[in-house]
């Protein structure tokens, strides 16, 4: 398995240079003049030029690209146009906040969709069936944006369930993360239990289920025991591969809740046309998708002993 | 797993999580406040190095912890200069050359690890090196503008600073002279009516070299001032908090005022010491909803009224709603000193050399209807770029191509050359590509298509749209301009023609007259002859067009009636040192919501 995951590094290395030369070219070549807008609005020539030289923008695009390639390898991204904040510094603060709401939204989310989606299979064209799948496909029609505004206006302001916005860390930050965590969790569950449902019915109508049937198991065993271990394959898939994304939080909730993470950090960067900080944010997200890439097929292994890694 | 546990366990997680979140919303309420003041801010502040202090956040976050020679009146409008550090107004010599300022004695700088445990009294020489940073190229300050070619030495010492690899700050600048720990002496090339209003801004802020060699980079974290208040907490993206700083000298609520100002009850503090207010608490909100909610839940003490709840806040008259009159909030109304304005590239050959045809666009455009559509009927039309408040304002003025006359478009278009557009070449509007600007460019296309202007637009990110502008590759486009001093200059050089791209003269408009005047303008200190020359150059500009003149915005602002001593202040907001809570009557009214 080593020599597996060592090639796969090895492999993963063209995908990110790939990666980096596209940011590269999107934000350094045709991004737009980043000088104009830091140098400020009484600068002549001079500064502008001064300016443009201290930023090493007056190099040529290939040194350009090294010393970005440089930024990247040693993780010190420079600082941000904006906020002249260190943007490792920047990540580094954004991506408490970001978990603390992702990670327990997530994980609360996939739990909860496999348990209704379990439910949903054994109970299969009945009426919890039929339902479960209307309010999923009604869920997921909803723009996330009316999630927030309804759910900020109605269980924050007008019944004051919960705090309109905010973020405080540790166990002082629970109230802030309550209602954004139930808009995520209400979010995805509409397209998880459809997808999920349709892993499980997949599976619920193979031979071996019959035959559990058939031996005299209980149903909740078939279902716990049997179903669900074998349609671990495209669960893990989907889970992992969200996984790496749950660094950057949620941009919408993020930032309609005042979480100071790198959701919100993101958008501000892109609002202010942030360059270094939307590069590094981009590059850090590549890394992490290849990295959970990898993990996937070592849990397909983990999960399914059919499955070898050569 | 039988199904008892599943459904005892469904049961369970469902009874938890109604109990965690009774006791979430219970614990939010009845809440009593002591002395603080809670102020939204819609972005993240770039940090507290007054060098880079060139956006309205970093300004009003800055000034907590900074002070400047000088500074506003808090009360007096027109806008009027008062002493800060200083200990009085400067003497200016015969010659308008030399400024000499007597400072303020026993003004010491907030405790700080850079002091090495010593107290720190503010000297003149410190005023010195704070010009000095702004003029150092390393520190890559945004205010250079205020200084260059004004200061006698300055100019050299920043060449110097470019060409050496570290800046010697130790090299003597004929124009900042401190003969003694408090008198400071500047020297200019030339007369500057504008000088001491530069002396209020942030990028004059008094910073202690310490302070800067102790913390390198990282100086824009660390803020060292003499100022009202101390940084203590700082989660970025989330809040600031700033607390009284205890060893802040004494200064006092200023005891002149309007009459309108004594019934407004803002001289009931005359003369008691400042600040009133022990703790400040900025909250970032970058949507406008949770600003919103948390104004009306009375957890913020004022707010803008964002597009969307306009309606839901102001009739139709312009005042207040009953709803949010009865839950003792108040409307302030004030015009804000800018314009927006759309401008031609007067280096554009079609448009440039055609004053018809730019008189075609200025009245094919439907001033009113883009106030009542973009702006939700708050601003006014600009006939200039004077902004009302300001010398040079005259409210009978009109500009006779600010009017929306199609028919007339059609007549100049066709003085023009180009009847009913016939051989007019396509023109194209340069946009940034956000919402507001997108809905912008569709009613410009919309309305110079019916007169038969045909445009197209291109939407470009920020960075590439001032990259457009400032290197004149593009014939329309629009900008708003907000001023950085009660100073009408301010906004008449924007088409001053040495100005052009990339300085301020966006639309490189160059006229021989209007630049001779601007330059007597400049030297000029009577406000009577200031008006007499803004009226001349704003006929000029009238008749040339090199803008279609947009709006004067005005500025509405809600606020809860428990904080007092408020005063709009529209060049440097922020002054909360003169603010008071009314703790009890706050308390009272948010127990009841």
């Amino acid at each position: 398995m080593l020599s597996y995951i060592i090639r796969r590094i090895i492999q993963a290395i063209p995908t990110l240079f790939g990666v980096t030369l596209v940011t590269f070219i999107v934000f350094n070549v045709v991004g737009g003049d980043p000088v104009y807008q830091m140098v400020g609005k009484g600068a002549g020539q001079k500064e502008i030029d001064a300016l443009r030289r201290e930023l090493g923008l007056d190099r040529p695009l290939y040194q350009q690209y090294f010393f970005y390639l440089k930024q990247i390898t040693t993780f010190d991204f420079g600082r941000s146009y904006a906020t002249k904040q260190k943007i490792s510094q920047m990540i580094k603060e954004g991506m408490g906040p970001s978990l603390s709401l992702a990670v327990p939204a997530f994980f609360f989310g996939s739990i909860l969709g496999i348990i209704i989606s379990l439910l949903v299979a054994l109970y299969r064209g009945k009426l919890f069936d039929r339902l479960t799948v209307v309010l999923s496909v009604a869920g997921m029609s909803v723009s996330v944006l009316a999630y927030i505004i309804a759910g900020q206006y109605y269980l924050a302001y007008m019944s004051g369930l919960f705090p309109i916005s905010g973020w405080e860390p540790g166990l002082r930050g629970v109230p802030f993360l309550v209602l954004p965590g139930l808009i995520w969790v209400i979010v995805s569950l509409g397209s998880d239990v459809r997808f999920f449902r349709t892993v499980m019915l997949d599976e619920i109508n193979q031979d071996y289920v019959r035959t559990a049937y058939a031996k005299g198991l209980g149903k909740y065993r078939v279902l716990f025991r049997h179903v669900l271990k074998n349609a671990m394959i495209p669960i893990i898939t989907r889970l992992v591969i969200a996984i790496p994304f749950l660094y950057t939080g949620s941009l919408l909730l993020e930032n309609f809740f005042s979480i100071p993470g790198l959701g919100s950090m993101s958008i501000n960067a892109i609002n202010s046309s942030d360059f270094p900080v939307i590069k590094a944010i981009t590059f850090i997200g590549a890394l992490l998708y290849v990295g959970g890439n990898i993990v996937t097929d070592i849990c397909y292994a983990l999960a399914d002993p059919r499955v070898r890694l050569k | 797993m039988n199904s008892g546990i599943l459904r005892y366990s469904t049961y369970s997680i469902i009874i938890g999580l109604i109990i965690a979140i009774l006791s979430i919303g219970c614990s939010q309420r009845g809440k009593s406040l002591g002395n603080v003041y809670r102020y939204p801010m819609v972005t993240r502040v770039k940090g507290f190095d007054p060098a880079l202090g060139d956006d309205i956040y970093s300004h009003i976050s800055i000034k907590q912890v900074y002070e400047t020679l000088l500074q506003y009146h808090h009360l007096k409008r027109p806008y009027e200069l008062v002493p800060l550090l200083a200990e009085s107004m400067p003497t200016i010599s015969e010659d308008g050359l030399t400024y000499t300022f007597t400072l303020k004695k026993g003004v010491y700088f907030q405790d700080d690890p850079c002091f090495k445990g010593e107290k720190r009294e503010f000297v003149a020489e410190d005023l010195i090196y704070s010009i000095k940073r702004v003029a150092d190229i390393k520190t890559k300050s945004t205010g250079w503008w205020i200084f260059d070619g004004r200061i006698r030495g300055l100019d050299e010492f920043r060449k110097e600073s470019q060409e050496s690899e570290t800046t010697d700050y130790t090299r003597t600048v004929e124009g900042l002279q401190a003969p003694d720990k408090y008198t400071f002496v500047l020297t200019l090339t030339q007369p500057c009516s504008q000088m001491l209003y530069f002396f209020t801004m942030s990028y004059t802020s008094v910073v202690p070299k310490e302070a800067v060699d102790h913390y390198g980079e990282e100086f824009l974290n660390h803020p060292v001032g003499t100022g009202p208040y101390k940084l203590s907490e700082w989660r970025k993206g989330l809040r600031l908090v700033f607390t009284k700083n205890p060893e802040y000298r004494k200064e006092h609520y200023p005891s002149e005022g309007s009459e309108e100002d004594k019934e407004a009850g803002l001289l009931d503090d005359a003369g008691k010491e400042l600040p009133f207010i022990d703790t400040l608490i900025f909250n970032v909100y970058v949507e406008s909803q949770p600003q919103w909610l948390n104004f009306m839940q009375g957890n913020i003490e004022v707010t803008g009224i964002p597009k969307d709840n306009y309606n839901q806040a102001i009739n139709p008259d312009k005042s207040l709603k009953n709803e949010l009159a009865d839950k003792e909030i108040n409307l302030n109304i004030n015009p804000s000193l800018d314009v927006t304005y759309t401008f031609f590239n007067m280096e554009d050959k079609t448009l440039g050399s055609n004053v018809h045809l730019r008189r075609a666009f200025c009245y094919a455009w439907d001033i009113d209807k883009n106030i009542k559509l973009m702006f939700n009927d708050r601003a006014i039309p600009a006939h200039s770029p004077v902004p009302p408040g300001l010398v040079g304002y005259d409210p009978d003025f009109v500009n006779p191509y600010q009017k929306f006359d199609p028919a007339l478009a059609k007549k100049e278009l066709e003085k023009a050359g180009f009847p009913g557009g016939k051989r007019l070449p396509t023109f194209e509007y340069l946009s940034n590509d956000n919402t507001t600007a997108r809905q912008w460019s569709e009613k410009f296309v919309k309305e110079m298509g019916d007169v038969g202007i045909k445009i197209t637009v291109t939407s470009v990110t920020w960075p590439e749209f001032l990259n457009r502008i400032k290197n004149k590759k593009f014939q329309i486009a629009g900008m708003a301009w907000s001023a950085d001093y009660p100073d009408p200059e301010n906004f008449m050089q924007l088409l001053y023609g040495p100005n052009e791209a990339p300085g301020t003269n966006n639309a490189n408009y160059k006229n021989a007259t209007y630049d001779k005047l601007y330059e007597e303008l400049l030297k000029t200190t009577d406000d009577e002859q200031k008006s007499l020359i803004i009226k001349k150059m704003k006929d000029i500009f009238a008749e040339d067009c090199p803008w279609i003149p947009g709006v004067h915005r005005l500025a509405f602002g809600l606020s809860y009636s428990w904080v007092k001593n408020r005063k709009y202040n529209d060049i440097s907001p922020g002054n909360f040192k003169y603010l008071r809570i009314d703790i009890d009557k706050r308390n009272e009214l948010l127990k009841g919501k």
